[in-house]
């Protein structure tokens, strides 16, 4: 029978004001695609991290399920050797591990065979008896998009899919790309959503996952100082740039497919924009944030057409340069990339908000592959003086960075006096680095979503309608450059930072990209 | 070394406890600060930190034995290094002889960190001990959090200055005779910012009995808890008391008692742990201390049992460093739960504590209320007749 609450249940007298934060509920944690990369890189070792600072459930198990031939202990020292290499926190204290390693177990078998779920279905309901897991279940998917049909369809033919207000739960976590266009990601939805309720789903973004990002909601929302200017009244234009020195690596196959626009813009570079440009939330909690970044999304002016594509967009791909003095090879170079590719390593994007709090304001958003170096960061241009009193040219505007990566912080430009006898002004910053300011090393991105997953709060985690309605204005671009009428695809050095049309999108606005 | 001398010492100083690297000077009169603030200067360019100084806390640590000090120091260290800080050691010995102040000065980079912490340490005997009093404030960084960690009786013109000062104030009532709980609530009654370690040692007794409670067939005995039963190991400490006060804070009319167990084996005792920082002439390095499970202490609560019948809730601790709960008597079947227990590195449960950087924690407040009275009819119900 599903758990109702009373309307007369008496609340938990030991709860009330409990400064502690309380670890999640009881639960199994079920990993398809446990002997991928992403399960090595980046989940166990997250796992590790959090029961080494006691912020996973004492009762909490994970299943490994993949084709792999594996068993349940050769699944453990697997992980144990990626936890050993990869967690952030060396070295691996053995008891902490031990313990961890108890409840893991692993299911070989493929996602379309119902005996796969079978044997996961008995693993799970062994973890309940022995480990207490008591029912709960978060199933992550660090699988491609292909198999989510598969994963879903076993899931609930093996009845391991609760309603939404059983007394246990059952959460899916679904890893990007959510879809490839519009329709597919509609498709995509279509098909979660006829399994479990929206409340269920989790898509990850692992952007929203990194301390600086959420660092914005605090910025924003928990200083008085900024939210005065944070409109068109003050500020002339924001940048946001999302780049990296790192080409395609290994993954030719897969950004063929992607490009830059479905990589990169339409989850977290979109994510970056709506972060800056959203309203206060009525409260801080997953729907009223992602209200508000929807609103940011259907706000956007969209870019249609051949025309309007022209001049809000430029794409380009990379060419053999040189980054930080090695020799690299061009995109169509690299291998499973067509000779004659035309998918984007680069775009730049003029984007408008349609709102009161934005109109007028663009929105200049950059994000490409073997930039001349790693950077992520969102600046807000303030706009210039009236007039100077210390001569014309003697200042210049103010500008907020909030640097994401690396070197995580916040900088403010402004004008101070040169000492001495004239009024002379010059341009410094102050600067503040999450690094010198708190010890603590930040936890990585994966730790708090997982947690947030297994706790079920969906803020840091895209919804339905705000994956679409991103989907919505990139596709309508991607149309446009993947059609014969593509404008021309402009080409990069490598370790420079873009074409020289990037430039001239902003310099026609008297204006120009910083330099990072 | 005379009166005003600097210099850097490579072994043992007075209290036998001096640091490689450490600048001292001797005051037999009134406190330099003048020759402080230059030795600071001169620590930094020693250690090698740059002009611009980035410092987030004032940490300071008053204590009455050289033994006292030593060990909070492992704390307010290892609490530095998460919270760049200037930490101010003041020790007072009113029983030497002597009448003298010790400066101690130092200036080091916790391991992997991008900045510097910065240590003074006044250490007084004799008559001296009241010029600590009026140097405190002149040693703080201004316009930054002043936490107190306090390591003496609840008494004294030093701790009614420290109280003032404080934006927190930080003790660990299980170091005193549980006894000593109603000075505290007598300071926290008047709105002292108290915080205490024994507080943040019982979260995870209080969260696990607490998440029992959410386990879905077991809400419905919420409303029904009648009986409390806490075994500590050996004689009760101030934990037992605070977690018997937060029971009887939080439900109306249970029945609270403390039973004595057994005391711990000494395997259990806790393993001894190195300074975090230590000090070289070209600046500093930390001790990587590994995290061990908490061992259970004399004191310490070894086990908790709470019934709401027909249910009983079993908690105690595993060696792992698990906290077990057992739940049986309810209709729907036995249950389990479990909960591990954080890491007890040194300096944790000050940064648990840190968390809240000013006022009072309203929780505390009324568990310490309830624990100094429990703890009064507890002392006279075990008075031999």
């Amino acid at each position: 029978m599903p758990y109702l609450p009373e309307h007369d249940e008496v609340p938990n007298p030991l709860s009330a004001g409990l400064r502690a934060a309380t670890t999640p509920e009881p639960c199994a944690v079920v990993v398809f695609g446990a002997s991928g990369d992403l399960a090595h890189r980046k989940l166990m070792p997250a796992f590790y991290n959090l029961a080494l600072g006691g912020h996973l459930p004492g009762a909490f198990g994970v299943v490994g399920v993949a084709i792999t031939d594996f068993d349940d202990n050769k699944f453990r020292a697997e992980m144990r050797e990626a936890v050993g290499k990869f967690s952030r926190i060396k070295p691996v204290q053995e008891e902490v591990w031990q313990d961890f390693a108890d409840g893991m177990r692993y299911v070989n078998g493929g996602f379309d065979d119902p005996a796969t779920f079978q044997k996961l279905k008995a693993k799970l309901e062994e973890l309940d008896h022995t480990r207490a897991t008591r029912g709960n279940r978060l199933f992550y998917c660090a699988t491609p998009p292909s198999t989510f049909a598969m994963i879903l369809k076993g899931l609930k033919d093996a009845g391991l899919i609760y309603p939404p207000n059983h007394p246990c739960y059952s959460r899916i976590v679904v890893e990007k790309p959510f879809g490839h266009d519009l329709a597919s990601a509609r498709a995509l939805n279509k098909m979660v959503l006829e399994v479990l309720d929206e409340k269920q789903v989790f898509r990850i973004d692992h952007y929203l996952g990194k301390e600086t990002v959420q660092n914005l909601m605090v910025l924003r929302f928990a200083n008085s100082i900024w939210e005065p200017l944070w409109n068109n009244k003050y500020v002339d234009h924001v940048e946001i740039t999302a780049g990296e020195e790192l080409g395609i690596e290994a993954r030719g196959k897969y950004y063929e497919e992607a490009g830059i626009l479905r990589d990169m813009i339409q989850n977290h570079v979109l994510q970056l924009v709506t972060l800056t440009a959203m309203e206060p939330p009525v409260a801080f909690d997953a729907d009223a944030v992602r209200d508000e970044k929807l609103k940011v999304l259907r706000a956007i002016r969209p870019i249609i057409g051949p025309d309007e594509v022209a001049q809000s967009v430029v794409v380009g791909q990379y060419t053999a340069g040189s980054i930080f003095g090695a020799d690299v090879a061009g995109y169509r170079q690299e291998a499973n990339v067509a000779a004659d590719s035309r998918t984007p390593t680069y775009v730049a994007l003029k984007l408008l908000i349609n709102n009161w709090r934005w109109d007028g304001v663009p929105f200049y958003v950059r994000s490409g592959k073997r930039l001349p170096k790693r950077a992520t960061e969102i600046a807000v241009h303030f706009k210039p003086l009236p007039h100077s009193l210390f001569g014309a040219g003697a200042t210049q505007p103010n500008v907020l960075v909030v640097r994401v990566q690396p070197e995580e912080g916040i900088a403010l430009r402004f004008s101070a006096k040169v000492p001495g006898e004239r009024y002379r002004p010059r341009t410094v910053s102050m600067d503040f680095r999450y690094g010198t300011a708190f010890g603590s090393a930040s936890p990585e991105a994966y730790e708090r979503l997982l947690l947030d997953a297994m706790r079920g709060d969906q803020t840091l985690f895209t919804r339905k309608d705000e994956v679409e309605a991103a989907w919505k204005l990139v596709d309508q671009i991607l149309r446009v450059i993947e059609s014969p009428e593509a404008p021309r695809l402009c080409e990069y050095e490598a370790g420079s930072w873009g074409p020289s049309e990037a430039d001239q999108l902003l310099s026609l606005d008297g204006r120009a990209w910083r330099r990072l | 070394m005379n009166e005003g001398q600097t210099g850097e010492r490579m072994s043992a100083g007075a209290s036998g406890k001096m640091r490689t690297g450490e600048l001292e000077v001797r005051f037999a009169d009134s406190i330099d600060i003048v020759k402080l603030r230059a030795m600071l200067a001169a620590a930094r360019e020693r250690a090698g930190a740059p002009l611009e100084r980035i410092l987030t806390l004032n940490l300071v640590g008053i204590h009455f034995s050289d033994a006292s000090w030593e060990k909070a120091l492992i704390g307010l260290e290892a609490a530095s290094a998460l919270h760049p800080a200037r930490i101010v050691g003041l020790i007072a010995i009113p029983g030497e002889e002597e009448s003298v102040v010790t400066a101690r000065v130092a200036v080091a980079r916790p391991k992997g960190a991008a900045f510097f912490v910065e240590r003074i340490v006044l250490r007084a005997s004799g008559k001296s001990v009241r010029r600590l009093e009026s140097a405190l404030t002149e040693l703080l960084v201004p316009e930054v959090p002043i936490v107190v960690s306090w390591g003496g009786r609840m008494e004294g013109a030093l701790l009614k200055r420290a109280l003032e000062t404080a934006d927190r104030f930080i003790v660990d009532s299980s170091t005193r005779p549980p006894s000593s709980l109603s000075e505290i609530d007598n300071l926290v009654g008047h709105g002292a910012p108290i915080g205490d370690l024994a507080w943040a040692r019982i979260f995870p007794w209080q969260c696990l009995a607490a998440e029992v409670l959410d386990i879905p067939n077991l809400r419905e005995h919420r409303g029904n808890i009648q009986t409390v039963k806490i075994t500590s190991a050996g004689p009760p400490g101030a934990e037992a008391m605070l977690l018997a006060g937060w029971f009887i804070s939080r439900i109306r009319n249970v029945d609270v008692s403390i039973v004595v167990g057994p005391e711990p084996s000494p395997d259990s005792a806790p393993p001894p742990v190195s300074p975090q920082l230590e000090v070289s002439g070209s600046g500093g390095k930390v001790n990587v201390v590994p995290p061990a499970p908490q061992r259970l202490l004399v004191g310490q609560i070894a086990a908790l049992e709470f019934f709401a019948p027909p249910v009983t809730v079993a908690l105690r601790r595993e060696k792992n460093g698990i906290l077990d709960a057992q739940v049986s008597g309810d209709d729907d079947g036995d249950v389990a739960h479990r909960l591990r227990l954080p890491a007890a590195t040194p300096g944790s449960l000050l940064v648990q504590e840190l968390k809240l950087l000013a006022g009072c924690d309203e929780v505390y407040a009324s568990s310490l209320r309830e624990a100094s009275r429990f703890e009064a009819s507890y002392r006279g119900s075990e008075t031999p007749a």
